[in-house]
């Protein structure tokens, strides 16, 4: 299995965003996770979206551009 | 089974079609062939095995052989049980030959190898057109180790190995189930849906084990033997799976697929699958459900069922 710090080939802008989603911004990660988690018998578009807005502006923040 | 990719720029966004109905970049329904069944987009499949294979000169192919190398040595526990030398093994979508390459002397004489990757070939052809390549009535055994879950017309492929096998021919296969990747499944899932409003196909349709012996049965095999066993691997987090899958030959291939998912879609999923699925230490689990299967091709020598009213022990008195 491939570990993403230790792995010898270039850091791609999809490795970026993905040590950044686990690691970086692991906290909001979570609280997104969990909001999902009580609700996910009955989820519908933006229903997490307070959580989510926390976690993407982290990102965003990580990775530093928008999207 | 799953394709990642992302947006580079705004610019690149504004020309591709995301919700069309077939994406741009897969090749267009075959509306000629005649068979009725178009889930999977062969050509794509090709294209990311050949790639997979070459990748970093075939290393990262080689580091992620651990789910069909454990399958090979499972389903060859299973080869040994049968008492019967062969001459020929047909090892239809070998890859490199996880299988045959356990196979012994003693027991199999020869193995042939067909793959449809280029970068493999043993005999390079699509499993889909077995009959073409092979003459009907003329294998002693074939085998098939994690090949057939790309195949769009199942049951016509099992058809023609039953075709291609001599009478009293032993067809070995495994193949993933139904259960295969759900973590995944549900993450992306939840995730569309929350993020996007809807859902579209990341994670193959796969065979349920019941329908594996009536899809056998169906084609015309004898003494059927089926069984299910499950592997889970632990990963760090959903991206090292995604990346693993990809390296496999695995990305996705369905007919319709999106050609990117968003960002924050592939974020939202990654905290999801922790938080629904994830480990206590903090990695996440995939399973991969794994179908094995022997059937026979009929033949007068092989034991038969008794004729009606020829039993002498009422079943009545024994229960």
């Amino acid at each position: 299995m491939n570990t993403l710090k230790t792995g010898t080939s270039q850091v791609t802008p999809l490795k970026k965003l993905a040590i950044h989603s686990t690691s970086t911004c692991s906290s909001q990660a979570s609280a997104y996770g969990k909001c999902i988690l009580a609700t996910y018998t009955d989820v519908r578009k933006d229903i997490c979206q307070e959580e989510f807005t926390k976690f993407g502006e982290c990102l965003r923040k990580a990775m530093k551009r928008k999207w | 089974m799953f394709l990642p990719g992302i947006v580079r720029s705004s610019s690149l966004r504004q020309q591709t079609r995301a919700f069309a109905a077939i994406s741009p970049g897969s090749s267009p329904l075959n509306l000629t062939s005649s068979s009725p069944y178009q889930v999977f987009d062969r050509k794509a499949k090709f294209l990311q095995k050949d790639r997979a294979a070459t990748r970093d000169g075939g290393a990262r192919s080689k580091t992620v052989d651990y789910i069909r190398t454990e399958v090979a040595e499972r389903m060859l526990e299973r080869f040994l049980d049968i008492k019967r030398k062969f001459n020929t093994v047909l090892d239809l979508g070998s890859g490199p030959g996880h299988f045959s390459k356990l196979l012994e002397t003693e027991r199999t004489k020869k193995s042939i190898m067909i793959d449809s990757s280029v970068e493999v070939e043993r005999i390079h052809a699509d499993e889909e057109n077995l009959l073409t390549i092979v003459d009907r009535n003329s294998q002693e055994a074939i085998v098939s180790c994690l090949s057939l879950h790309w195949v769009n017309d199942l049951p016509g492929v099992l058809v023609q190995i039953k075709e291609a096998l001599q009478p009293d021919g032993l067809f070995l296969g495994a193949m993933f189930g139904g259960e295969t990747l759900f973590e995944l499944r549900t993450s992306l899932q939840l995730a569309e849906v929350e993020r996007e409003g809807g859902i579209s196909p990341h994670v193959s349709p796969m065979t349920e084990n019941g329908d594996i012996s009536n899809l056998l049965s169906r084609a015309g095999f004898n003494l059927l033997t089926v069984d299910v066993d499950e592997i889970q691997v632990a990963y760090p987090s959903m991206w090292e799976l995604l990346e693993d899958l990809s390296d496999m030959g695995e990305a996705n291939a369905i007919m319709g697929r999106r050609n990117f998912i968003h960002r924050d879609t592939l974020s939202a999923a990654s905290a999801i699958y922790k938080e629904l699925h994830g480990n206590e230490d903090g990695s996440i689990p995939a399973t991969f459900q794994v179908i094995y299967m022997i059937g026979w091709k009929p033949s007068p020598s092989q034991p038969q069922p008794l004729k009606r009213g020829s039993g002498k022990v009422n079943l009545k008195e024994v229960l």
